[in-house]
């Protein structure tokens, strides 16, 4: 009989970057890098287990931004050349590296890997989000949603129609993806603000997550502290509380796992590394060095003198950590099953970027920790939220604190001097928005287009991607642009309308750009 | 229509070392110090940052180019602002505003909440409203100040007299946005923005929303049935932190579990992940240097040659001309490179042999002082 839960959150998350204006966009291979070294490796992690009848939970956020450019044509094409030139360049890796078997072992390692992921990827016909579905479909995965585009709900308390509309717009996108509404959400950044789970409410969703602070701060005190969800005050949806002994193994840049110097180092990329003419071909064409993913050094030691990587090194590290992480939960869950007097959970959450991307074994911890958890003990069972709230349906009554799990653990991150100046403007396109709403209550033809399209530009505005992104300093002036652009869509659609005089081809134009969300209904906007 | 374009080829010449000033003005790192107060203090306003903008960009574009360089190394930002700025041709283009508006024309005041101490808040006054309450006020609006007024309206419904209690923020006259020391988590504030006339008479001119700071500890309020003792409470807390089992529940306890809360050693790296390649470098010295020798072998043979390198088969390019690429490493490489006839009936056998010896050397030239 196991004494407690243990729920694994891996929030999956890339801002809407997709630019048909231009061949080779730089900002586009964050999509491609991850889906080479996370959502694949992660697919392949819960795939083997599903095949070795290993029983697992993990609950996995897969943002409305994320799942659009995952089943977009255009993206799903220039992965497949993305990966076709990874596998060309690690040809004439292993060919180079002929004299230095340690280096030419390890591109025969990246070459296969690219190669695998080229295979799942055309397996599932291009499209990954269908084998995630399955996944969920076979009872292992539980998929949730988040914002439409990831806006940060606390900074939007004076324009709540978009707080509602962002997770209408979520809800309704997973739901046309999944094939059922959405029975959880991931607030963007971990971002609540007590009041918001009524629009959760609205949309038929049961539970959310908080920092540790959301749930331990609220009113009354939790009697749980973070081993128990609390139900929110008048709306009753459940919320979750990270809990921080179980991320600072992971996370903490200090005592964390991924920094042991037997694993991949991150910083040591050919594309970096080589000689220019030679890699020039796979890096940006306009000749800026970019991360290719081939990266042959372990981190080593704290010096800049690196040791080539040693791929069964790091995986026996990454059986003795995740053995470390499971004896820790299981000290952590019997005592505090004493303590509390019922069986707690342990709310573990992630940026899924993380694994693979960062910290290039962390999939491969993934898998033996679940299957450490499967075979080697009774004391700890993996579940999703949804699980728990079935087995467990009596929960104290609070209002959780505001919070996130942003720097500083409020809205610091995407409210200081560098990106401060956009909420008046986002504030005005909001308040615009449902005057429109409010106008043109049944709109139809070419002023619902326009009202649609408006309403996609105004999402893509306000995704905290490009407040963050200015807050840390680099790719700086691409989410300015980014920001000022949707804006500036937004402002002349919303003249247009206003007078009646829509540039039908500048409309389908901007259509064609932006083309997330095709089924949006402007009037969720209210 | 010539003309035309050409006029408007001019307006974007202007208009477009505008828009990169202002882009890169807004890149500028917080120079806000620990010291909150100074911080606020410092603040510039907004609307100065934008005018003074636009004239820098006017009359010096090569230092804004300058101040690009400096903030992200010169060629990542060469390469965005290309791809940015220069779109392939679309489909159906149309003349845009090339920025944001700097001001909507409406009364507007917001107040927004950082963390448990600190609100945030941007206002907007329309001209007509200055006028009329510079019609109004004739000379005292001269020598009024700007002033935003903060009410603790914690647990009541404010109707504009009942605050708990109020302070005034002044502020710079042509700011637009402002953050504000409130400093008393777990309140509800409400501010007005308006003139504090040297009649000693506050003028409001707009109100805000009202917003509430969150907690920075656990609520003293218990529900009966779900109360807990204050000491199990206590350890409970400490253990949600992650400082385990054994965790006091003094003061001092709790101020560390803050530190560890708000360090932000735990907060999410979010889209860092993916868009930051650069390594950040530790604070001492950084020169750093890395040499590495590749050699490139190359040749001709008749294209319908078996050619093995090292007893490897190669494949030969369509005229029979072959080039292999490999890294050096130290020591001797004997590298015989063999063809053989499409018939078999004739050898070639040619063996580069390659040493590479590598030295080092590493000193420093003059005293270096970490000043």
């Amino acid at each position: 009989m196991n004494k407690g839960y243990l729920c694994i959150v891996l929030h999956s998350h890339l801002p809407f970057v997709r630019h048909p204006e231009h061949p080779d966009f730089l900002e586009e291979d964050w999509l491609y890098e991850a889906i080479t070294e996370t959502y694949i490796p992660l697919l392949w992690v819960f795939e083997g287990c599903v095949q070795d009848k290993v029983d697992f939970r993990v609950t996995i956020s897969l943002t409305p931004t994320l799942i659009s450019m995952l089943t977009d044509p255009l993206l799903q094409e220039r992965y497949s050349k993305h990966i076709n030139s990874l596998v060309e360049l690690s040809h004439k890796e292993i060919e180079r590296t002929t004299w230095q078997p340690e280096f030419q072992s390890l591109a025969t390692m990246y070459l296969n890997h690219f190669c695998r992921c080229r295979d799942t990827f055309e397996k599932h016909k291009r499209n990954i989000v269908t084998a995630f579905k399955d996944l969920q479909d076979l009872g292992k995965l539980e998929i949730i949603t988040c914002g439409a585009t990831h806006g940060f709900f606390p900074l939007m308390q004076v324009t709540k129609e978009s707080v509602r509309a962002q997770v209408r717009v979520a809800a309704n996108h997973y739901e046309a993806t999944f094939g059922r509404r959405p029975r959880g959400i991931w607030l963007p950044e971990c971002g609540y603000n007590p009041g918001d789970d009524q629009y959760l409410r609205e949309a038929g969703i049961n539970f959310f997550f908080t920092d540790a602070h959301g749930v331990l701060h609220s009113t009354p005190r939790p009697k749980y502290g973070v081993f128990a969800p609390v139900y929110c005050k008048n709306s009753g949806v459940a919320a979750f509380a990270r809990d921080l002994e179980s991320s600072k193994q992971v996370w903490s840049s200090i005592e964390g796992y991924p920094g042991d110097y037997s694993y991949r180092e991150f910083y040591r990329d050919i594309g970096f590394d080589l000689e220019y003419d030679y890699i020039k071909p796979y890096i940006h064409p306009d000749g800026v060095r970019i991360n290719t993913g081939i990266k042959y050094y372990r981190i080593t030691g704290p010096g800049n003198r690196k040791e080539p990587y040693n791929p069964e090194w790091a995986r026996s590290k990454a059986a003795e950590h995740a053995g470390n992480f499971l004896f820790n939960r299981q000290k952590q869950v019997e005592y505090l099953h004493d303590f509390i007097g019922k069986k707690p959970i342990v709310v573990s959450p992630y940026d899924a970027e993380l694994y693979g991307h960062w910290w290039y074994e962390g999939p491969q911890w993934l898998d033996f920790l679940i299957r450490k958890i499967h075979f080697d003990q009774d004391t700890i069972k993996m579940i999703t939220p949804s699980e728990y709230l079935a087995e467990n349906r009596r929960n104290q009554v609070a209002t959780p604190s505001f919070s996130s799990w942003g720097y500083k653990g409020y809205s610091e991150m995407w409210l200081q001097g560098t990106n401060d100046w956009i909420y008046s403007h986002l504030d005005m396109a909001s308040t615009r928005m449902t005057e429109l709403v409010k106008s043109y209550p049944d709109a139809q033809g070419i002023f619902r287009r326009a009202l649609n399209q408006a309403l996609r530009e105004l999402l893509l505005a306000q995704s905290s991607d490009w407040a963050f992104i200015m807050g840390t300093g680099t790719h700086v002036s691409y989410a300015v642009n980014r920001t000022k652009n949707h804006l500036l869509r937004f402002t002349q659609l919303y003249d247009d309308i206003r007078n009646s005089s829509i540039d039908d081809g500048w409309l389908a134009d901007i259509e064609g750009k932006d083309n997330i969300f095709p089924d949006i209904d402007y009037r969720v906007h209210q | 229509m010539a003309i035309l374009r050409k006029v408007k080829e001019k307006i974007k010449k202007v208009v477009a070392p505008v828009r990169k000033k202002l882009a890169t003005k807004i890149t500028l790192p917080a120079r806000r110090t620990a010291a909150k107060k100074a911080s606020a203090a410092k603040k510039v306003p907004a609307a100065k940052k934008v005018s003074a903008a636009k004239k820098a960009a006017q009359s010096r574009p090569l230092v804004v180019e300058e101040a690009r360089k400096e903030m992200h190394g010169a060629r990542e930002t060469a390469i965005e602002t290309s791809k940015y700025f220069s779109y392939a041709p679309v489909k159906h283009r149309r003349v845009m505003p090339n920025d944001l508006p700097y001001k909507y024309e409406r009364d507007r005041l917001v107040l927004q909440v950082r963390d448990p101490w600190w609100l945030h808040s941007y206002w907007e006054v329309a001209s007509h409203t200055w006028n009329s309450l510079r019609d109004r006020l004739k000379d005292l609006f001269y020598s009024a100040k700007k002033v935003l007024r903060v009410y603790d309206v914690s647990n009541i419904i404010f109707n504009g007299k009942n605050a708990h209690r109020f302070f005034d923020v002044e502020v710079n006259p042509d700011a637009m946005s402002w953050y504000i020391d409130a400093g008393g988590p777990g309140r509800s504030w409400c501010a007005d923005y308006g003139l504090k006339l040297t009649t000693g008479e506050f003028i409001t001119i707009l109100r805000s929303n009202t917003v509430s700071s969150p907690l920075d500890a656990p609520s003293w309020v218990s529900d009966e049935e779900w109360m807990v003792p204050e000491e199990i409470f206590g350890r409970l807390y400490g253990m949600s932190f992650g400082f385990g089992s054994n965790a006091p529940t003094s003061k001092v306890m709790q101020e560390r579990f803050r530190r560890a809360l708000f360090s932000g050693a735990l907060s999410s790296p979010g889209l860092a992940s993916m868009s930051s390649p650069a390594k950040k470098q530790p604070k001492d010295r950084t020169f750093w240097m890395m040499v590495d020798c590749e050699l490139i072998v190359y040749g001709a043979t008749e294209p319908d040659a078996k050619v093995t390198v090292q007893g490897k088969p190669i494949k030969l390019r369509p005229d029979g001309t072959f080039t292999l690429r490999y890294t050096l490493p130290d020591g001797e490489q004997v590298i015989p490179v063999r063809a053989e006839s499409a018939d078999e009936v004739e050898e070639r056998v040619i063996t580069p042999i390659v040493t590479r010896q590598t030295k080092t050397s590493q000193k420093m030239l003059k005293e270096f002082s970490r000043e």
